[in-house]
This record gives C-alpha cells, structure tokens and sequence, in this order.
C-alpha cells in the first residue's frame, strides 16, 4: 500500500502585520475597516510611515489633506513619508 | 300716428287683438298660416306694446287664456283614452304638436320680453318653475305681480327704446332654430328659449295637462316597460316620447331634467327595483344560487342596454346602483357563500362571473369576503398538500421546491382565470402563500433558544424553507446528476423559481447563510457546474432586493478566487516543481466566518510547500501574512495497494490521518497514537476517522477498526485500532474495479467542531445585532419616536433580511434603553428619545 500526493489545494486568509491592534487614527481594529468602509480586505488597505507607524490608508490620507504645512504621522510627530517596501 | 293718441289705451288692445288671436289660434293648432297673417301679427303685437302702456301685459293675458283653452282640449283628447298605450300615443302627438310650436309662437311675441310688465315673471322663472309640485300655482302668482307692476311703470318709451338696442342682438343670434329637439337637448340657447311666451306655454302645459294625468303617464310607460321585461314586444318609441316630453317641459334653463328627474327618472328606478326584487328571490328559489349569478349578470347587462334606450345619461349611474343593490348587494351572503367550494373545485368560470358582480359592489365587501375565501383555501390546500407529502420533502429540497412551485402555479392560474389577476387577489395569494412557506408544522429549524449576553430568551422555530431553497439551489449549481440531466435553460428556469420563492421567505438570512455556505464549498473544491451561471445568480439576488453588503461579499468571493488564480499561475512560474499546488487565499471578510485555526501535522510534502508559499506570498504582497484553512484544504492522493490504483478525494485531515500509515502500511494503530501522529484535535480527528471506515455509499472502506462493532464517532475509545483495508478496492456495478476515483470529501467541513446549532445561534446572534443596527440608525434621525412607528420602520428595513419578532425587538429595545443608547420618555411609556 502506498499513498502519494496527486495534488493539493491549500486555503488560505491574509492578515495585516500591523505592530498594533488598532489604527490610531480611527481607533478600529486594523482586521476590520476604517469607518467609511464596509469590507475589510484589499478594499481598505493597511500603509506604514517610515516611522513603523501604520494606519488605515483611507484614515491617513484624511489626515494628511486637514494639515496644512507640515504633513506629520499623527502619533510621532514625524514628518510623514510612505515606507514603500 | 297721430291719430292714435287721441285713442284710450284699451281701445288698442281691443282693436287690434281680436284678429291677431284668431292667428294664434291657428299657430296653436298647427294649421296654415300664410306670410302675411305672420308678418301682421308681429306688427300687431310690436303696435300694441308700443301704444299701449299696458298693452305687453294685455297680450300675455289673453295669450295665456288661448293657451290654456288650447291645453284644455288637449287633455280632454287625451284623458280620453282608456288603453294605455293609446294614451301614451295621444299624449306623445299632442305634446309633440304643442312643444314644436313653442318653439314658433314666442317669435311674435318678442316685444313682451323686452316689456317691464312681463319680464319680472321671465327673471324669477327658476324660483316659479323649480317648485315643481306647485308649479301652476307660482306661474300664476308670476304672472299677477307683472300686472301690478305695470301700473307702476310710467314711462314706457324709455324702456322700449332700450330693448332696441339688445333686441337688435339677441335677433341676430339664431333666425333658425326650429327644430323642437334640438332646442330641448342642445346646450345652445335657441331664441325662444328664454322667451317667457315660450315660459307660459310650457308652465301651462305643465299645470293644466302633465300635473294631472303624469301619474297615469308614468304608470302607462313603466307598464310597457314592464311588459319588455317579460318578454313582450312594445312600441319602445312610446316610453322614449314620454321621457323627451319630461325633458322638454322644463323651462328651467339651469336644470334641464329637473321634472324628468323627479317624476320619470324616480318612476323607472322604483319600478326596475320593483321588478327585480320579486323576480331574483323567484330565480334564487327557483334555481339555486349558481344559476342566479348568471341571471343577475345577464340581467345587469340588459338593464344597462334598456337604460340607454330609456333613460338620459345622467340616469345610467343611479341606475346601475339601484339594480346592483337589488340583484347583489341583497343576495350577497348567499352568493358568497358558494364561494369556497367554487375555490376548492377550481370553477374558474363561475368564480370568475361572481367576481364580476362582486366588483360592482362599490364598498367592496363582497370581493373581500371573496379574497379572504381565496387566501383561507391556500393556505390549507397548501399545507395539506405539504403535510401529505411531508415525508419526501422534508428530506429532499428537490422535490420540495417542486412541490412548492406546482402549487404556486396553481395558486397563480387560478388567479389569473377566475380574477383576471386582479391586484387585490393576487396580493390575497400572496399573503397566503408566505403563510405555506413560512409555516412551521411540516418541518422546522429550531434556533437556539438561549444565548447569554443581548437578553435573548428564546426564539420561535422557523420554518425550514429558506435551508431547503439553499440547498435546492446548491444542486442545480454544482455539477450533481440533477445538475447534469437539465439543459442550461432549465437551470436558469429553476434557479428563477427559487428566486420567486424566496420572495415569499420571511427569513432570507437563513438562506443567505446557508447559499453562501454552499458556495463556498462549491469555490473551494471547484465544483460549480457553470462559473458563469454562479455569478448571474449573484447579480439576481441582487434585483430581487437581497441586501447589498451581503451580494457584494457573494461578488468579493468571486473576486478572491480569480486572484488566487493568477496567483497560482506566477507561483508554479516562479518555482517549477510546484504545479501540483494551487492556493486560494480569500478575503477573510467576505467568506463565511471561519473558525479559529486548527492544528494539523501535514504530510512531509506538503510541509515543505508551505514555506514556499508564505515567502511567495510576502514578496507580492507586503503587510500580509498568510493563515491557513487546513480544515478547508483538500487535494487528491494516489492509493496504490495488490488489488489497483484508485485517485481519491480527500480533506487535507484524511490525508494527514493516510499518511500515518505510509512508513508501516500493515500496522494497526491507535486512536491515541494517530492522534499524536496527526495532531488534530479530538473532535476533529474523530470526525475524520469516521468519514474513512464509514464513508456513507460505498461497499469496500478504505480503513478498518477494532472493534468492528463501533456505531459513532463517539465510541472511538483510546485504544481502538485502525488499519488499512488491504482489500479497498472501488466498487461498480459489483466488481471491484482495478482503478478509478472515488470522493471521499463528502460535505466540506468549513466550521471545525462547531455544529450546526451552534451556526444558527450565530443566525439569531446577527439577528440581534442587526435589530440594534437598525433601531439606532432610526432612533438618530428621528430623535423621538413611538413605539409603533418605531416597530413598522424597523420591519421596513429588515424585511429583506428577516422578520424581527415583537418579542425580540422589545428585548433589544430594553437592552438598549439598559446601555443608555435611548431613553423612554418621561409622560408616555411608548415614547421613545435619542440619547446621543
């Protein structure tokens, strides 16, 4: 008797690696959406500053057009640039 | 003209009048009259007035006395008639003579109108004549105080010389109107229409002739009537002149069919009624009420062809009112008596002619008590014929579906054909068959009744249709016998049915759920019978109102497996020895709710993929991890043993527990020891252990325990043995094949060791949150809401979901008033406040 793999089908879901639990701006869990969403997933994606602070895109974006000169990540007061991996 | 100012007034009058009257005379009689004694009387009369102070007044005297003698001789002509229709025939010659010179007498007599004497009687006609009862006496009356008012009237050249002017006009209007019926049923004024000669005449007519012998009139006319109505053949012509001369004798201006309407119009109703009354109580005792029915319709119809014959159309209304009253109102109980058993034999014919007659009764009490009939016998055929057949289509939706459609169908054609698919029944059908698919004593779908937090007590079964209409769906969708046997316009015509059935579903959550899970089973192991078909399905529910975030998360699901495709092909692209893998990796939102991870030993070449996949999977998407659905994963194995060579189907759990055996195929192990082979959970674990020596359907199982006697998953005990069959082999037909493929998946697991009463109390979990949803959403822009606006908008907004039960919505309501969400109001109980 031998049983050998003819093929396979793995399923799978993503998460966010996020380094919180909650995005800081709208305080909603980062595995649920911003308020203005409905479906959590690659509708309402996840954006990290290079200061490792992470936030929901759609919450950041808002935040970033309200200041007026210097646009700063809301929790560190850095000067906010996208880390593009 | 010098000459006749010497002459007293009278002297004129009596001069001239004598030899015009004789012309009178003879116009009354309607006897030749040639152009010169016409011309000469309109001098006649023009000379008088004009030399005669009291002259105007004078002529309308002694017209009046001609007048009258003339209607005297008249009536004696025609009160001498003793038949009735010679009677009738007289009247209707005389009147006809008399009213076409009414028409012509009042031309001479112009003069008398423009006169102050005459005319007060001219201006108050609609006061003298609508006193009809006394309308001699008031003419009279008119006609006395234009004479005194004569005397007081001095200057009589001054108000000729005005009537000059508006004589001149009123002249010009219309030379030619001579024709008498023309004048009485056209809205155009003819000349002599306000003359007050003309007023006279008719007055006169009216006292002297009609007053008395109208009775014997309308008695004669209603006799013929009568008589048509038995069948015997009259001189309609007869009643028809009779009408014209009620029509034509008024002289109101302003309501033509005054005296027509009080004496004639009257006359006929109670007379029609009269008749029916006798003859439908003779029919209905006679022969029996279905026969009645066709009487009655038979009869309204003919009625309404005689009242265009007789009648003026004002009258056709009332009419059809008094008839509908005698023939149905005053049967209808028992008519609508035989209602239900026209319903119970499907006598579309006979339901469809009370309906008819029904629908004439203008408070609508009889089609009501007709729809009420309808929806009574629905629904109890509907769940007698459900209950009958309760034992099949409890267990098989397939033919529950079918079952549900054929009645509806023929919910739906008797409808049509006995009530036109009028929108009052077809709403009655409706509601009686929500009442069939939602009723819960064929089978029900018991919810959870008790869940901790949110104050939920208990819920009231449901019934099972909206699981059955899922699964019914899941058939048609997925490559099944069922599936292969119908063409692909078949399907669509089914999936259609389903749709028309869910229309009628008061829970469609309980079907969303379960069509979603269904789908999902059918996205993961790729067994849609028609991808194209799957998506139509979505954008149907979508039209037929189902609530958009769940049709969206239906789409997304889609979505996630045309990614995972294209991942799959850049993944076997970046490493060549994986063709075997395909991934799918879903959106964790939009699938249902999976459980927590389950740990699961892989075998040794699934292992390694894993790491691969991960690394891949980071490098496209940045942020993400991966999670894996083990208990949702599944592939295809090779079992090679003496006897052949089989592919079988399996959950990647069923791999994990094979493999256990592929370094010592005849070994016997132990629940235990598999289970720290596989690392599975104990449920989990059982669960796949039972699918492999109990697989349902098949002769020969691919595993073997000790003891053999085991009857449940349960029973496993730490010691039991497994083994390998070394005698497995694929049965058909009753030889054992030397190969083949056989699925062993069966029904997907995608909750792990939940069961299915813990996904309905996820049902009412939802539920309740949705209710909560909704009462906020409401509550924050009404501020201030009662409890019955509040409940109705609430159904409003989740009735494409499900129906929230009272029970249920108080409880939330007092959970949220607890949580401070709202408040109620202080003076009324039933009032409830926002609170922010």
């Amino acid at each position: 008797m031998k049983v050998t793999i003819k093929s396979w089908t793995g399923v799978a879901s993503w998460r966010w690696i996020a380094n919180d639990e909650n995005c800081g701006i709208c305080r909603m869990s980062f595995e649920s959406t911003c308020p203005e969403c409905a479906l959590p997933g690659d509708d309402c994606p996840l954006v990290w500053g290079v200061c490792s602070h992470c936030f929901h895109m759609h919450c950041i974006v808002k935040w970033l057009n309200l200041q007026q000169l210097n646009k700063q990540c809301p929790m560190c007061r850095q000067s906010w640039k996208f880390n593009i991996h | 003209m010098l000459r006749a100012t010497g002459k007293r007034d009278r002297d004129i009058f009596d001069e001239v009048w004598p030899e015009k009257r004789k012309i009178v005379l003879k116009l009354l009689r309607q006897e030749t009259v040639s152009q010169l004694e016409w011309q000469d009387l309109f001098f006649g009369v023009h000379f008088v007035c004009l030399w005669d102070e009291k002259g105007a007044s004078k002529i309308y005297d002694g017209l009046q006395q001609d007048i009258v003698e003339f209607i005297v001789q008249a009536q004696s002509k025609v009160q001498a008639q003793r038949g009735e229709q010679a009677l009738l025939a007289t009247y209707i010659v005389e009147w006809r003579k008399f009213f076409t010179q009414s028409n012509y007498l009042p031309l001479p007599f112009r003069q008398l109108e423009q006169s102050p004497q005459v005319k007060p009687a001219s201006s108050s006609s609609s006061t003298s004549s609508s006193t009809s009862a006394g309308g001699g006496a008031s003419t009279s009356n008119a006609a006395a105080s234009s004479s005194n008012q004569a005397s007081l009237s001095s200057s009589s050249a001054k108000a000729s010389t005005s009537a000059a002017a508006s004589n001149a006009a009123s002249t010009s209007v219309g030379a030619a109107s001579n024709s008498a019926s023309a004048a009485a049923s056209s809205s155009k004024k003819s000349p002599t229409e306000d003359s007050p000669v003309r007023k006279l005449m008719l007055d006169s007519w009216n006292k002297h002739i009609f007053h008395d012998i109208k009775d014997r009139l309308q008695e004669s006319a209603m006799k013929i009537v009568h008589a048509e109505r038995n069948g015997d053949a009259y001189d309609a012509q007869l009643v028809v002149g009779v009408r014209e001369s009620y029509v034509n004798l008024s002289s109101n201006a302003e309501d033509k069919l005054e005296i027509y309407r009080e004496y004639f119009e009257k006359a006929y109703l109670k007379a029609t009624a009269d008749f029916y009354r006798l003859k439908s109580a003779e029919q209905q005792q006679e022969n029996g009420v279905l026969a009645y029915m066709k009487y009655a319709d038979a009869k309204l119809r003919e009625e309404e062809v005689r009242a265009k014959r007789y009648l003026e159309p004002s009258s056709f209304n009332i009419l059809t009112c008094r008839l509908v009253k005698v023939l149905i109102v005053d049967h209808l109980n028992s008519i609508i008596a035989e209602c239900p058993a026209l319903i119970r034999d499907y006598e579309t014919d006979r339901l469809n002619l009370m309906f008819r007659l029904m629908d004439r009764v203008l408070d609508g009490e009889g089609v009501e008590a007709m729809m009420g009939d309808l929806q009574r016998h629905i629904k109890s055929a509907g769940l007698a014929d459900m209950q009958s057949a309760s034992e099949i289509i409890t267990q098989d939706s397939e033919k529950y579906v079918e079952r549900l459609l054929e009645l509806f169908n023929k919910f739906s054609d008797l409808v049509r054909n006995a009530f036109n698919d009028d929108p009052r029944f077809l709403t009655a059908r409706d509601i009686a068959f929500k009442m069939v698919v939602n009723d819960t004593s064929v089978f029900k779908m018991e919810l959870p009744t008790s869940i901790a937090n949110r104050g939920v007590k208990y819920t009231a079964p449901e019934s099972k249709c909206p699981e059955l209409l899922a699964n019914y769906c899941d058939m048609l969708l997925r490559r099944t016998p069922l599936s292969k046997r119908l063409t692909s316009e078949q399907i669509d015509a089914r999936l259609r049915d389903v749709l028309l059935v869910l229309k009628y579903v008061n829970n469609k959550d309980v079907f969303m759920r379960y069509h979603k899970v269904h789908l999902t089973r059918r996205l993961i192991l790729g067994t849609s019978a028609d991808s194209e078909k799957e998506e139509d399905i979505v954008e149907w529910l979508r039209e037929v109102g189902m609530p958009a975030d769940y049709v969206n998360r239906l789409a997304r699901m889609f979505q996630d497996i045309k990614v995972s495709e294209d991942l799959n092909t850049q993944f076997r692209n970046s490493i060549s020895r994986h063709d075997a893998i395909n991934i799918k990796i879903l959106n964790a939102g939009a699938w249902a709710r999976c459980s927590e991870r389950v740990s699961v030993s892989l075998p040794i070449e699934l292992e390694d993929y894993i790491p691969d996949v991960e690394e891949f999977y980071k490098k496209k998407h940045s942020g993400r991890k991966l999670q894996w659905y083990h208990h949702m994963s599944n592939g295809t194995i090779t079992f090679v043993n003496n006897f052949g060579r089989y592919d079988l189907d399996v959950t990647t759990f069923q791999m994990a527990v094979l493999f256990a055996w592929n370094q010592r195929q005849h070994d016997k192990i132990s629940y235990e020891n598999l289970r720290l082979a596989t690392e599975l959970p104990d449920p989990e674990l059982r669960r796949t252990l039972w699918s492999l020596v109990a697989f349902p359907k098949i002769k020969k199982q691919i595993l073997l325990m000790e003891p053999a006697a085991i009857s449940s998953p349960k029973d496993f005990a730490e010691n039991t043995m497994f083994y390998i069959n070394q005698e497995f082999a694929i049965v058909k037909n009753g030889k054992s094949q030397r190969r083949g493929k056989l699925n062993l998946i069966g029904r997907l697991q995608l909750s792990t060791e939940r069961s299915q009463q813990e996904d309905n109390q996820s049902i009412v979990q939802l539920r309740i949150l949705r209710t909560q949803e909704a009462i906020i959403k409401i509550m924050k822009v009404r501020k201030r809401m009662n409890n019955a606006a509040l409940q109705a908008e609430l159904i409003d907004i989740l009735k494409n979901m499900f129906l929230p039960s009272k029970k249920m919505i108080k409880e939330q309501l007092e959970w949220l008033i607890e949580h401070k969400y709202m408040r109620r109001d202080d003076d009324d109980i039933n009032m409830f406040i926002y609170v922010a």
